[in-house]
């Protein structure tokens, strides 16, 4: 099973987003702001990362730009998730290593298509999964 | 007890009056210090204690709430099975007593409110049907009737996060009342709630537009979707009210509404400079050609701001008609606004004449001209 690491400072959101995953049959574990999310990132497991860009402690762009250096990381992907739409930040996401970008309000189905479409692109590059198969 | 206490009273104010009058001054003042004191502590504990008891409740009601609108809403079954209105909701689920409470009502559409700006789509559709289905419009439109305005802003905000329509009778008054907040709300719920006039109340807009308020409504043109963009020269050419004109300015040369560039015209005849400065303004992001003659007759009457635009504005047409009459700016003028503006619009025209123009100029001119020439042409100096 897939295992997707959310980090939103939102709490409302970050329990959508948490019913919308397992509700499809992901694995999900959760983080509320950047200091949560680098302690998860380095102790825990995951395929995907879906990451808020504004949170305290730690911005997604740093998020991104931390997991991207980090070379036994490399093999997940990023989801940028954001109300901020502006280009500079896009690309700026875009250049630091995410592998998609989504503005809010999002919409829950393309949320979902668009993971399926990353774990395809994952399983057809040959990349396995690093959570273990339950 | 009582009539001990009432008789040391009496005592201590017949005592009072023979007492020195700074004396008399002071136990004043320790009066009031000691009732103000008692006061303010009495309304800080009050105010905790609400605060308490809204934790409180809040800590029970909003995982319920939260419970209701995920089961009901995020991980319904047929979704993205059924056309979102086809979906009917667990009436046992959303009829639960719990859920007639004026607060708890309150609550869920605070909380519907965070999950529509969160999500689109069906998932954002079916929150609205459950708004709609819980009856919670009711509690908004009863909000709308309170004489607070903070309530109304309130319901409005409800109404328009959750796409509900509000009858012109309720609105259009609302978009023009006298306080500034209710009136920017009104009118920035006005513009994504109407589908076919959304600037309808300009015509009877007679309270100002506020410079932030202006902001936040272009912003909201320019973000809603479907929004009917009218031509805003009807506004330049007939409202009486100094802001909607100057706001409709911004939008037509935003919208490059270039039918409008006639009624912008006109407004170089109007008395108030502040409007012309605007128009003419309007009239260089349009890029009006056939301005340009008029601008040019108009300029030496005009006062220094104007005179600003006017420039800047035949730098923005850049037709190469008026390089000469730049030039003449730029070298003669007294004015050190006047010739950095007059350098920066021949610069901007970039075109072979204007280009041979510059390098004549920096080759004869003198130093201080010279150096505006420089500080125009550099890159990264943005203008």
């Amino acid at each position: 099973m897939t295992t997707i690491l959310i980090i939103e400072d939102d709490d409302i959101m970050l329990k959508a987003v948490r019913n919308i995953l397992t509700k499809a049959g992901y694995n999900v574990l959760t983080a509320k702001d950047g200091k949560e999310a680098f302690d998860k990132m380095e102790n825990c497991e995951y395929d995907i990362v879906i990451t808020d860009l504004m949170m305290p402690y730690a911005n997604g762009l740093e998020v991104v730009s931390r997991l991207r250096s980090d070379s036994t990381k490399r093999h997940v992907s990023i989801i940028v998730v954001s109300s901020v739409g502006n280009e500079e930040t896009i690309t700026e996401a875009f250049r630091l290593g995410a592998d998609d970008y989504l503005k809010k309000p999002i919409m829950a189905g393309e949320l979902l298509i668009r993971l399926r479409k990353l774990i395809e692109n994952r399983s057809t590059s040959n990349l396995k999964l690093v959570t273990k198969k339950k | 007890m009582w009539s001990d206490l009432t008789n040391l009273l009496y005592q201590a104010y017949e005592q009072y009056s023979f007492l020195p009058l700074f004396i008399e001054i002071a136990l004043f003042f320790i009066f009031i210090a000691i009732f103000a004191t008692i006061f303010a502590y009495g309304v800080i504990l009050f105010r905790r204690w609400k605060g308490y008891v809204h934790d409180k409740r809040m800590k029970f009601i909003r995982p319920k709430v939260e419970e209701m609108i995920t089961e009901q809403v995020l991980i319904n079954e047929n979704l993205e099975q059924i056309p979102v209105e086809e979906i009917e909701f667990d009436q046992a689920a959303i009829n639960d007593k719990i859920f007639k409470k004026p607060w708890v009502r309150q609550v869920v559409i605070d909380i519907l409110i965070q999950y529509r700006k969160n999500f689109r789509g069906e998932v954002g559709e079916l929150l609205r049907k459950l708004y709609i289905d819980m009856n919670l419009t009711k509690d908004s439109f009863e909000k709308m009737k309170s004489l607070k305005w903070e309530r109304k802003i309130k319901a409005v905000v409800e109404l328009t996060q959750m796409d509900v329509q509000i009858s012109d009778v309720t609105i259009l008054p609302l978009t023009n009342s006298t306080n500034p907040s209710l009136r920017a709300a009104a009118r920035n719920a006005y513009i994504q709630l109407s589908k076919n006039e959304p600037f309808k109340f300009f015509d009877v807009a007679t309270e100002p537009i506020l410079p932030w308020d202006q902001l936040e409504l272009f912003r909201i043109i320019t973000t809603t979707k479907d929004i009917a963009i009218p031509n805003f020269s009807r506004w330049v050419s007939y409202s009486t009210n100094k802001s909607v004109v100057s706001f409709c300015l911004k939008l037509i040369a935003h919208y490059d509404q270039q039918t409008a560039i006639p009624a912008v015209m006109d407004l170089l005849n109007n008395k108030d400079h502040y409007f012309r400065a605007n128009a003419i303004n309007c009239l260089g992001k349009l890029g009006a050609e056939a301005a340009e003659d008029r601008l040019t007759k108009i300029y030496a009457t005009q006062p220094i701001h104007c005179q600003l635009e006017i420039l800047k504005a035949l730098g923005r047409i850049a037709s190469g008609n008026n390089l000469e009459f730049l030039k003449n700016e730029f070298l003669f003028s007294s004015n050190f606004d006047v010739r950095m503006a007059a350098a920066r619009s021949i610069i901007k025209h970039n075109t072979p004449a204007s280009r041979a123009m510059v390098e004549d100029l920096r080759a004869t001119t003198y130093e201080e001209n010279k150096l505006i020439i420089s500080h125009c042409l550099n890159p990264l100096i943005k203008h």
